[in-house]
C-alpha cells in the first residue's frame, strides 16, 4: 500500500478490509460471476445463467459476438449497472450489494479502459492520469512521481505536458491505461479497448496490457476482434446470446480455427454451457 | 480532500468557463450595485435623521403685536426652562432676509412685505431631549401670552423617520429579490458548467471519486462568483462615490449639515460575503438538481 511521506495511507482500501475474511483472501479468487442474470428487457435477458471465477493474476480475452453482453459483463462488475438475479463477488464481496455510497471505493480498485478512451480532451496528459490519484486525496508532490512512472510505463514518458487533444489514438489509449493502472488496481477491465485502433496499434496496446498482466495484475479483456485473439494464447470467455458458450485456451481449440479439440474446462466453478 | 487539488480544479473550472463566469458575474455585480447603492441611500438619510434628531430645534411663532416686554419676558421664561439650550429672537425682517439668503427666488417673492414673516424665538434643544417632553413644552408654552404658535419640527422628523423605515424596508425586498436572482443566475451557470464538462465527469466517476470530489470545484466556483461580482459592486459604488463626493458635499451637506458617508466596513465585509455565501448556495442547489452523482 502506498503511503506518503507523512504516513498516510492514499490506497483507501476499505472496500477490501470490510466484510473480508483475513485468512483466505490469498488465494481466492478476485472475481466470482454466480448464475448472473441481467435483463435491460422483461423479456429478453442479456445475460443469462452466467458463472465464471477469474483467478488473481490472470489475463483473460471476454469474447463474442456484437451484442453478446461483453460490455453488460462488465458494466455490471463496476457498478454501471446492477444484476437482476445472481452474485457477482469481487475480492469476497458481493458487487451488487454495495450502497451506492460505496461503489466509489470499489472502481478505486478498478482500472477501466474503454473503446472510446473515454480521456478529457482539454487536459493535459498529466492531468489526465493525475485525476485518478487526485481522488484518493494523494499529496501532490507523490502524485507527479506516480504519474511519471506510470506515463513511462505506457511509453509516454516526457509527454506530460501535451495536451490530450493533439495525440493520435493509440497514445489517447496510452493515456487511458496509463489513467488505469496509475493506482495499481487489482483487476483491469477493457472494453474493447483496440476497438478504434488501426490492426498494429492494436497489437501494441494488447502487448500493453499483456505488460502490465506480466507485474501480476487480473486483465479482463473484451474484443469481439479473433485476429487480436488469434495471436496469443489466454483464456478465451465467449459469450453468446448472454451465456457463456466456450471457456477454451488459445486459438488453437476455437471452433472453426481449422483443429477440433474438445473444450478444456477451467478452473474451480466454471460451468461451461454449450450453445 | 487535499485543498490544493480542489483548488487547483477549481482554478482549472474558472479558466475554461471564463467566458460565461465573466458575463454572470459582471451581470450580477449590477444586481449587488443596487442593493450597495440602496444601502449608501439608506446610510446617509439615517445619519441625516440622527444628526436632525440630536439638533431639536423650535421655533415660537409671536402673536402680531406682542409687546418687546411681554416677549423679554417670554424670553427669559424660556431661558429657565431646562430642555433650553438657547434662545435667539427673529424679528420679521430678520426671518424675510434669511428666508431670501436661503431660497434664492426671484425678484417677485423678494418683494414680499415683512409682515408674511412673522417674528420668532428660535430655540435650540438639548441634545437628546426627549421627544414626548419636547411635546409637554410645546403644549405649555404655546399657553403663554404673546405666543401665536410653537413649531416642534417633529412632522418633519417625523416624516424622514418614516420615509427612513420604508427605504428600510424596500431595501431588505431588493436584497431579497437580488439574493434569489443571483441564486439563479449562478444555478443556471453551474449547470451549464456541468452539462459543459460531462466527460469530465464521468471520467471521475469512473476512476471512483465520491460526490463530494465531483461537485467541489463547482461549489468553489460558484461561490468565487458571488464573491466577485458582490465584490466588483461595492469597487464601482466606492470610485463612484469617490467622484461625486465633491458635488454632494457642496449642495447636499450644506443644506443638511452633514457629509456624505460611504458605508461602514461590517456593512462592505456582510455584502461581499453575503454574495459569496449565495453563490455557494446557488451553486450546491443547483448541482443537487442536475449533478447526480
Ligand atoms: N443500457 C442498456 N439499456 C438497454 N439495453 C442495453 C443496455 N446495455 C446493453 N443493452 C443490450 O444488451 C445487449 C448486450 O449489449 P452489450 O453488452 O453492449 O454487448 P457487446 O458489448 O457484447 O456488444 C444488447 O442487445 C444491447 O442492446
Ligand atoms: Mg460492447
Amino acid at each position: 500500500m502506498a503511503r506518503g511521506s507523512d504516513g498516510k495511507v492514499v490506497r483507501p482500501f476499505a472496500f477490501f478490509r470490510a466484510g473480508a475474511q483475513q485468512d483466505s483472501r490469498a488465494n481466492r479468487p478476485i472475481l466470482v460471476f454466480e448464475d448472473v442474470y441481467k435483463y435491460f428487457r422483461k423479456d429478453q435477458p442479456t445475460l443469462r445463467g452466467v458463472n465464471l471465477v477469474i483467478e488473481r493474476g490472470e489475463f483473460c480475452f471476454v469474447t463474442g459476438p456484437s451484442g453478446a453482453g461483453k460490455s453488460t459483463l462488465l458494466q455490471l462488475v463496476y457498478r454501471k449497472h446492477t444484476v437482476d438475479a445472481g452474485r457477482i463477488r469481487f475480492a469476497g464481496r458481493d458487487v451488487a450489494r454495495l450502497k451506492s455510497s460505496s461503489i466509489p471505493f470499489l472502481r478505486r480498485n478498478l482500472g477501466i479502459v474503454f473503446q472510446d478512451f473515454k480521456v478529457v480532451k482539454h487536459w493535459t496528459v498529466y492531468e489526465n492520469v493525475a485525476v485518478a490519484l487526485e481522488i484518493l486525496d494523494m499529496p501532490p508532490r507523490l502524485v507527479r512521481a506516480r504519474v511519471a512512472e506510470a506515463l513511462e510505463r505506457v511509453g509516454l514518458a516526457g509527454r506530460g505536458g501535451d495536451r490530450t487533444e493533439g495525440l493520435s489514438g493509440g497514445e489517447q489509449q496510452r493515456v487511458a491505461v496509463a489513467r488505469a493502472i496509475v493506482t495499481e488496481p487489482a483487476l483491469i477491465l477493457a472494453d474493447e479497448p483496440t476497438g478504434n485502433l488501426d490492426p498494429h496499434l492494436a497489437i501494441d496496446i494488447l502487448t500493453l496490457f499483456e505488460e502490465i498482466h506480466a507485474t501480476g495484475t487480473t486483465v479482463l479483456f473484451a474484443t469481439h476482434d479473433h485476429s487480436l485473439i488469434g495471436k496469443r494464447d489466454h483464456r478465451i470467455i465467449a459469450l453468446d446470446d448472454g451465456r457463456v458458450l466456450e471457456a477454451r485456451t488459445g486459438l488453437r481449440s476455437w471452433p472453426g480455427a481449422g483443429e477440433s479439440k474438445p473444450p478444456t474446462h477451467e478452473g474451480s466453478g466454471l460451468r461451461v454451457v454449450a450453445g | 480532500m487535499e485543498l490544493k487539488t480542489l483548488i487547483g480544479r477549481a482554478k482549472r473550472g474558472l479558466r475554461e468557463e471564463l467566458r460565461l463566469y465573466l458575463v454572470a458575474i459582471s451581470s450580477l455585480s449590477v444586481a449587488f450595485l443596487c442593493v450597495a447603492g440602496a444601502l449608501l441611500a439608506l446610510t446617509n438619510l439615517s445619519a441625516l435623521a440622527e444628526r436632525w434628531g440630536e439638533s431639536a430645534r423650535m421655533t415660537v411663532y409671536l402673536r402680531d403685536g406682542a409687546q418687546a416686554a411681554d416677549v423679554a419676558q417670554l424670553r427669559v421664561v424660556l431661558e429657565s426652562l431646562p430642555e433650553v439650550r438657547a434662545v435667539e429672537e427673529l424679528t420679521a425682517e430678520d426671518a424675510r432676509a434669511l428666508f431670501l439668503q436661503h431660497a434664492e427666488v426671484s425678484a417677485d417673492l423678494a418683494a414680499l412685505p415683512p409682515e408674511v414673516f412673522p417674528p420668532s424665538l428660535e430655540l435650540s434643544l438639548a441634545t437628546g431631549t426627549d421627544p414626548s417632553r419636547i411635546d409637554a413644552m410645546a403644549a405649555r408654552v404655546a399657553q403663554l401670552r404673546a405666543v401665536e404658535d410653537v413649531e416642534t419640527y417633529r412632522g418633519w422628523f417625523d416624516r424622514l423617520e418614516s420615509l427612513l423605515s420604508a427605504g428600510r424596508g424596500l431595501a431588505g425586498a431588493l436584497a431579497l429579490l437580488v439574493a434569489l436572482c443571483v441564486l439563479a443566475v449562478i444555478g443556471n451557470t453551474i449547470r451549464l458548467a456541468v452539462a459543459r464538462r460531462r466527460d469530465e465527469i464521468e471520467v471521475l466517476k469512473l476512476c471512483g471519486a465520491t460526490d463530494a470530489f465531483v461537485r467541489g470545484p463547482f461549489v468553489v466556483e460558484g461561490t468565487f462568483q458571488g464573491f466577485a461580482a458582490a465584490a466588483l459592486a461595492v469597487l464601482v459604488l466606492f470610485f463612484g462615490f469617490l467622484a461625486l463626493r465633491g458635488e454632494l458635499d457642496a449642495s447636499l451637506a450644506a443644506l443638511t449639515g452633514i457629509r456624505a458617508a460611504f458605508l461602514q466596513p461590517w456593512m462592505l465585509v456582510a455584502l461581499i460575503f453575503g454574495g459569496a455565501f449565495i453563490g455557494a448556495m446557488g451553486s450546491a442547489l443547483s448541482l443537487r438538481r442536475y449533478l447526480t452523482v
